[in-house]
């Protein structure tokens, strides 16, 4: 009961906080605006999505198979996709890892093998999406293997359950992202992560109004109070993330997909992450250092993370910087789902982040435990 | 019976010792004083008695039962009106008085009730939808005492609650101790200013260096000084007498100028008052009254430390 008196306490006062909150909305708001018209032109197209090149090679010797693969292809090449034939003596799969082809897949008479690159993790995606609408159009039992076992279920999945979406949402060249629904993410995504800041004030705040005190002198446990101060954090800042989504989709029409649930979940794990991440950094770093550090990184990693540009694969240093920000991995998560309907993969990234959330949760309450004061 | 015993209460921070081997009774009813200057340990003893500092050693019992041992029925029988005034500025009087009477376990109408109940008492009835950002500094102080005082608890601790506010607040302030004292509360109230704790406590503890140097009721402290007198010797403002030489006169204790008086501590029984006098005519210095001081709580302190109050 006290965990929820906390929770509505921190709710109710950060409403009050308009300057705060002024910037929560408007801030990305505008950005979106501003980048979402601004750059419309350069993601015309593909620009998201960078060239397909499919690599396959048929050992079943099936004429039927043959010969709608043969239409099979001539319809996506329309659409800009290369498909190559592999020659003999070619290692697909090494050539896919190398980052020369984005998928390569074998068509066996007993099935179909998938390698998608995780390097273009979209483009393998909306292939992986493609074949999957051939295999289920030609009952072909298929199944994909990447790096991890459970891409594999995801595609014998989607072929299973026969879902339409991937079918339609794959071959419809429009459904690339438009500089108006790329933005409306990010930002959706760099606002989520400024929660950090947020957070590096829960406790901060009560010790600078003193209020702290009082807190400590009431019959109520740390544990409580720590609890009622992440909850009602992490929910007023949900409520200021749905409502760039709302704006976006409703006043901007951006693309936010069929999965609203599941994109939700992911923002909900981005939040828990960067609330705790403030927390936690309010308690490794003394006083104003503390905003500092959280200032910085938020920036960089919305930087990198492409809040404001959409950033590539890569194998450079930038790339495993890239790599680091929670920014990416919500935005390729988001736009998998949105795009390419990876439902299994929007998972792992909830996963990281609510496991990162919980290490940094738990550095603050044994901080919190050991000290005399808040 | 006893509301708060305390044995042999020590808090150090590092090598510093803050509270020494303190012990202390206070009997339900009383309003007992912490007299002290600043820095003297006062606002230490009272963290560890509502749970904000953990104690080096020694025992704090609250109606009792340790609180060691007992933490959250301590709590739930003491309010604290901290030094530093303790609210949300973001947040209406209502809404703080409200939120820290939730966490004593008050909810529904009976939190209502005692929510307007403790800013009645205070005198922030109409106030209670306006936001403590616009408060006057007394107001601020009101509605710190109010955010402690809603829960009803048998021990209300007020940690300095006078401090830089205009008389009209304090007088009211005051008058609420007096008031809460009439209603069954013990209070512990902590200041430097002795007129203050000498109006309104029952008994009074004289704090220094973290000891408690002298306890009793004011007539019982001042007692103590019955061997000594207080003279004090107004003289031309401009004029600069040596309060060297008046030390060195036979039976004076101490001897201090404060604005245009010379403040002087002797020895009862030695009668020097014509040797002071000589001393400052033989200075140029130009007397405008002498007075005898009735000893006070002022007096009483100076006497047991040698220092003022207010240093
Ligand atoms: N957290 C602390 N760390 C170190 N020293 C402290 C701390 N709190 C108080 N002190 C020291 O303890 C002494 C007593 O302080 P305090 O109890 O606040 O005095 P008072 O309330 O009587 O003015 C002071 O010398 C103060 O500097
Ligand atoms: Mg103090």
């Amino acid at each position: 009961m006290n965990i929820l008196n906390v929770a509505l306490k921190e709710i109710k006062s950060a409403t009050r906080e308009r300057r705060t909150l002024l910037f929560m909305l408007a801030f990305p708001i505008v950005l979106m605006l501003i980048l979402g018209t601004a750059l419309s032109n350069v993601f015309s197209g593909s620009a998201i999505v960078g060239e397909m090149q499919l690599l396959y090679k048929i050992t079943a010797n099936e004429p039927q198979l043959t010969q709608s693969w043969q239409s099979f292809s001539q319809e996506i090449e329309r659409q800009g996709i290369k498909i190559i034939p592999a020659e003999a003596g070619m290692n697909g799969q090494d050539l896919v890892k190398d980052g020369q082809y984005s998928a390569y897949v074998e068509l066996e008479s007993d099935g179909m093998k998938f390698y998608g690159s995780s390097k273009q993790s979209i483009e393998s995606n909306v292939l992986q999406g493609m074949l999957t609408a051939f295999a289920d159009r030609y009952n072909l039992a298929a199944s994909a293997i990447k790096s991890a076992p459970s891409e594999a279920k995801a595609v014998m999945e989607s072929i299973q359950s026969n879902d339409e979406f991937v079918n339609e949402t794959s071959l419809d060249p429009d459904k690339t992202p438009g500089a108006m629904d790329y933005y409306a993410i990010s930002m959706t995504t760099m606002i989520a992560l400024y929660s950090a800041l947020s957070g590096s004030f829960l406790f901060r705040s009560e010790r600078t109004r003193q209020t702290a005190i009082r807190l400590m002198a009431a019959p109520i446990s740390k544990g409580e109070l720590f609890a009622g101060k992440v909850i009602g954090c992490t929910i007023i800042n949900l409520l200021c993330v749905s409502i760039i989504i709302l704006v976006s989709k409703f006043a901007f029409h951006a693309n936010w997909g069929d999965h609203m649930g599941l994109v939700f979940l992911i923002l909900t794990a981005e939040v828990l992450l960067a609330v705790s991440l403030g927390l936690g950094v309010s308690y490794l770093v003394q006083g104003e250092k503390s905003r500092s550090v959280i200032m910085i990184f938020t920036q960089i990693a919305s930087f990198v993370g492409g809040a404001y540009f959409p950033v590539g694969d890569s194998d450079s240093i930038m790339g495993i910087v890239m790599n680091l920000s929670p920014l990416r991995w919500a935005n390729e998560a988001i736009m998998n789902l949105i795009y390419s309907d990876d439902v299994l993969g929007a998972w792992p990234t909830i996963g990281i982040n609510v496991a990162i959330a919980a290490a940094f949760l738990l550095i603050s309450a044994l901080i919190m435990r050991k000290r005399e004061a808040l | 019976m006893n509301v708060l015993e305390i044995r042999n209460l020590t808090k150090k921070f590092g090598d510093f010792i803050a509270v020494d081997n303190m012990s202390l009774n206070i009997r339900e009813g009383e309003i007992f004083g912490f007299l002290g200057s600043n820095g003297a340990g006062k606002s230490t003893t009272i963290n560890m008695i509502s749970s904000l500092l953990r104690s080096t050693k020694g025992d704090i019992e609250v109606l009792g039962r340790n609180i060691a041992t007992n933490g959250k029925f301590a709590k739930m029988n003491i309010g604290i009106v901290p030094q530093d005034i303790s609210i949300y500025e973001n947040m209406t009087s209502y809404e703080n008085v409200s939120f820290f009477a939730g966490l004593y376990g008050l909810r529904g109408n009976l939190l209502k009730e005692r929510t307007e109940e403790a800013l009645d008492f205070v005198g922030l009835g109409d106030k209670a939808k306006s936001f403590p950002k616009n408060f006057s500094g007394g107001m601020k102080r009101r509605l710190n005492i109010a955010c402690a005082i809603a829960h009803r608890p048998k021990l209300i601790i007020m940690d300095e609650p006078t401090v830089g506010i205009d008389p009209q607040s304090r007088n009211y302030i005051l008058n609420s101790v007096r008031k809460l004292n009439e209603m069954g509360c013990t209070i512990i109230y902590t200041s430097h200013y002795m007129e203050e704790v000498e109006e309104i406590c029952t008994r009074i503890a004289i704090v220094d260096h973290g000891k408690i140097i002298a306890d009793g009721t004011k007539e019982q402290l001042k007692a103590i000084i019955t061997d000594t007198k207080n003279i004090w010797i107004e003289i031309k403002a401009t004029d600069s007498p040596s309060i060297d030489s008046l030390k060195q006169i036979q039976g004076v204790i101490t001897a201090q100028l404060e604005d245009n008086t010379i403040k002087i501590n002797s020895k009862g029984e030695i009668n020097n008052l014509n040797r002071v006098i000589q001393q400052l005519i033989k200075d140029g210095i130009e007397i405008r009254s002498v007075e005898e001081q009735a000893p006070n709580l002022e007096t009483v302190f100076l006497t047991l430390t040698g220092r003022n109050l207010r240093d």
